[in-house]
């Protein structure tokens, strides 16, 4: 196990410095670069000195070797949208991206889950199941947001965007939490169907193939009920394709969160990559690629834990 | 069909609109907090070092200036400075500094402060934003305080905009960035991260609490100079909160659901009908600033040293080849299609958004196809073969690439009708789309045949638009940069708004600006075809308003603004 965690770690390392080099040097090889933001006709003196500021007037090799010697010591450079350091806007949007995801994986996990093995399992209502499963899976994001924060906006029922609200600056833990939960189901619900959706999909083929094992057979067989058989038996086995693609979900959480969090001014990493890849911010681009290969990875290893809880022949083995 | 759709929709929505507010009456209430909405971050509230418009609208409420320009009047107001007198030729500025100011934190205000504050825009290391806004005669403008309470300004030159320049200028505190700028650190003091308590200003609020991604909050500053007709204290709000809210839909849901009171900027044209149906509903306000000062623009590249080798180049730089483009377009049509119908046509860069400088009587070109396939005949472009398309005598197609913003749906319409427009007399256009950054990187080296973009005058006042103008400026958008004027009516324009911008006489400068947009719209270096018409939204307990067509349209007035409870 230990050398498991060992490789997983490793793996972890490589991703991140992969995909924030090569985010930093496609942001650099594409057209235009940050100065556009001081408007179309800016200053060439300002211009310049902007340049020079984020290392553009260099080579791109240059460049990248001076921002990974920096990257090595956590120190990913400055963000132009934000004028501050980039590591500084990481670690606060980091934690409100994965405070989001955790409630849209528990989201779609609650959701996808049960429903998968009723659909999967010919229940009641396994038709109805399978079409709104399709209909969320083809929903993009944008439109499911907009579409959230359009009911929020009518109904009240829920904040229709933002982290928390004005009126709990005053308050202390208990009402920050309070309003935290109370801002979380537009974007949560957002972000969590087309996932839910997958699960859904996923554990219902995944029983439906179950049900069909021999040992099922033979437990019905001896009179267990039906209950029993698809709770006790069937379920666990169908779920290692679910614990497989787990993490795969979190870096679905986390480019869908890109529009989500977007729409429904969430203050996530989601959103700072995107604002930051519109503005091509470069460092702040490379920084939030390197918060989302850790992400992932993250992910990843969660995802093969929970597959080696689930199924005792991937215990054995070591690895999935 | 459409577009007597867009006539009947537009005929009915400026049919219903009211007019905004009046001031405030003096039983406004006191207290309360509004909600606004801005669009990004701010990138400082050191306004010095940034140009954002965040940053701006954070200086507006927390900064005060010598002297204001009223957004709704066009009129410089005494602010900081109560009353001034200047010399004979307009060199030497004395102004005399409002006794009793206090910064926000309490220490006093004096001429030390405003001397800092001349001494950190021209400031090397300090890289300041707007120190060209402040320079006459390529010099900066030098000041000497004789006492506390008395500042003496002298310019290199006379100047046209005088003391209105002193808009331009926020003062900020000696006591608290002294050190800052005499360690070299300026640049990067007041910046996002700085603790709101360090940020001291002598405008109407405080900075309270700035959350990333999130909101600024502003409270009242309670030392706030300014007083009411009635005598009393300003501001009336107790608190602002500005929400940051990236996505326009999602913005326009939030203000329409009651969330926000209002917005930072105006509506778009696609948001019309959803803001008068909230109207109607008595959830909304929705007033009409009038015609936005800016136009859209359409030109070519005329920069001989990058399209000299270009077959078509001695065609487009000929005059005649760009009038028969604007006789082509018909810009009632045009308004109607691109803006459904919120719009006016336009003829030249200074639209009736600038009452001042706009004139009335530029040249226009009124629409005639047939006209314009004479000029084209007459420049050898020919209709040479059934396909309908022109052709030079050797062969060589009138096709051109028109570069815009991707994303903005009126560029996209517009890109969209003049390719319809110019398709008619044999132009044929090809639209290419390009986020931000790639159409700036592209605009600046030249390497375009055509764009269609709305760019934005920095000033109303023509001589603080000195860099579109000039020959050498560097939003002379045909031709930037030039170092000798590429032709004689350049030359011409150069000379007049020199004289223009260093004359103290206004019907002078307002003479010399007329021949100035005369030249521009018989040469048509660029074309333009329609000025929106600027719509707003806010809530309707919001009193106060006095609505402009500058931005921010009714934060501006942020001291005078109330709710009703």
């Amino acid at each position: 196990m230990i050398a498991f965690l060992a490789r997983r770690l490793l793996f972890a390392f490589a991703l991140v410095i992969v995909v924030s080099s090569s985010a930093l040097l496609l942001t650099r090889l594409a057209p235009g670069d940050v100065t556009a933001q001081l408007g179309p006709f800016a200053p060439a003196a300002e211009v310049a000195g902007t340049r020079a500021r984020f290392d553009l007037d260099r080579g791109a090799a240059e460049q990248w070797l001076r921002w990974s010697s920096r990257a090595a010591r956590f120190d990913f450079g400055d963000s132009f949208l934000y004028n501050r350091p980039v590591r500084e806007l990481l670690g606060g949007a980091a934690v409100n991206t994965a405070v989001l995801a955790a409630a849209a994986l528990l989201v779609a996990t609650a959701l996808g889950i049960p429903l998968g093995m009723l659909s999967g399992s010919g229940g009641a209502g396994a038709g109805l199941i399978r079409g709104v499963s399709l209909v969320c899976l083809s929903a993009p994001p944008l439109l499911t947001s907009l579409l959230f924060v359009f009911l929020a906006a009518t109904t009240r029922w829920f904040p229709a965007g933002g982290m928390t609200s004005v009126d709990a600056l005053d308050g202390g833990w208990s009402t920050w939490l309070t309003d935290v939960a109370a801002h979380l189901p537009v974007p949560a619900l957002a972000l969590a169907l087309p996932i839910a959706a997958t699960f859904e999909r996923l554990q219902a083929q995944s029983m439906a193939e179950a049900l069909e094992q021999p040992f099922i057979v033979a437990a019905a067989a001896r009179g267990v009920a039906p209950r029993d058989i698809i709770v006790r038996h069937a379920w666990r086995v169908s779920l290692r394709p679910i614990c497989g693609v787990y993490g795969i979900a979190v870096g679905a959480l986390l480019s869908g969160s890109f529009v989500v969090e977007f729409v429904t001014a969430w203050p996530g990493l989601g959103r700072l990559t995107y604002e930051a890849l519109r503005a091509r911010d470069i460092y702040l681009v490379a920084g939030c690629a390197a918060a989302g290969g850790a992400f992932l990875a993250a992910g990843s290893l969660v995802g093969d834990l929970l597959l080696a809880a689930a199924d005792p022949r991937v215990r054995e083995q070591g690895a999935p | 069909m459409l577009a007597a759709a867009a006539v009947l929709a537009a005929a009915v929505l400026v049919f219903r609109l009211r007019p905004s507010d009046a001031p405030p009456p003096p039983t406004i209430q006191r207290g309360g907090q509004i909600v606004a909405s801005v669009r990004a971050e701010p990138r400082s509230f050191n306004r010095f070092v940034s140009r954002d418009q965040v940053t701006e609208l954070l200086t507006i409420l927390t900064q005060g200036r010598l002297a204001r320009i009223n957004r709704a009047t066009y009129e410089l107001e005494p602010w900081l400075a109560e009353k001034w007198e200047s010399s004979a030729d307009g060199r030497t500025h004395t102004l005399h500094l409002r006794s009793g100011v206090t910064w926000s934190d309490g220490a006093p205000f004096t001429s030390a402060d405003v001397l800092f504050s001349f001494q950190a825009v021209f400031d090397g290391k300090a890289r300041s934003v707007i120190a060209s806004s402040l320079t006459v005669g390529g010099q900066p403008i030098r000041a000497r305080a004789p006492d506390p309470q008395t500042v003496v300004l002298t310019y290199a030159a006379p100047s046209g905009p005088g003391l209105r320049l002193l808009d331009n200028l926020p003062i900020l505190p000696k006591h608290k960035l002294e050190a800052a700028l005499a360690g070299g650190t300026f640049a990067s003091a007041w910046n996002a991260s700085t603790p709101p308590a360090d940020i001291v200003g002598t405008g109407p609020f405080i900075v309270r609490e700035y959350q990333p991604g999130q909101r600024v909050v502003l409270d009242r500053n309670p030392r706030y100079w300014r007083r009411a007709e009635d005598g009393s204290a300003l501001p009336y709000l107790d608190r602002i909160v500005l929400e940051i809210i990236p996505e326009q839909n999602a913005e326009l849901l939030r203000l329409q659901a009651g969330e926000l009171d209002l917005t930072s900027s105006e509506l778009r044209p696609e948001d019309y009908v959803p803001v008068r149906e909230a109207e109607d509903q008595g959830r909304l306000r929705l007033i009409e600033l009038g015609v936005g000062p800016d136009a859209d623009a359409f030109w070519f590249c005329l920069k001989p040293e990058v399209k000299g080798k270009n077959p078509l180049f001695a065609v487009v730089q000929r005059r005649e080849f760009r009038q028969a483009i604007s006789h082509a377009v018909d810009r009632d049509a045009f308004v109607e299609t691109v803006f459904l119908g919120a719009a006016v046509p336009a003829w030249g860069p200074v639209t009736p958004g600038n009452p001042q400088w706009f004139w009335p009587d530029v040249p226009r070109y009124a629409h005639d196809d047939e006209l314009a396939g004479r000029l084209l005949d007459d420049l050898g472009l020919r209709k040479r073969d059934p396909s309908g398309v022109r052709k030079t005598a050797e062969g060589v197609e009138a096709r051109f690439t028109v570069l815009t913003q991707r994303g903005i749906g009126w560029y996209e319409r517009g890109a969209a009708v003049l390719r319809d427009e110019l398709m008619r007399i044999g132009i044929v256009l090809d639209i290419v789309p390009l986020e931000f950054g790639a159409l700036i990187e592209r605009l600046l080296a030249c390497d375009y045949d055509a764009v269609y973009y709305r760019p934005l005058a920095t000033d109303l006042d023509p001589a603080g638009n000195l860099d579109f103008w000039l020959s050498s400026g560097s939003a002379h958008l045909w031709n930037i940069g030039q170092r000798t004027p590429a032709s004689e009516w350049e030359r011409r324009i150069d000379t007049l708004m020199l004289e223009q911008a260093a004359s103290l006489d206004f019907e002078r400068r307002l003479q010399q600006f007329n021949l100035v947009q005369q030249i521009l719209a018989e040469n048509v270096p660029v074309l333009y075809f329609a000025a929106p018409r600027l719509y707003y939204a806010h809530s309707p307990r919001l009193r106060g308003v006095v609505p402009t067509v500058q931005r921010p349209p009714v934060l501006w007035n942020a001291d005078r603004l109330g709710v009703t409870r």
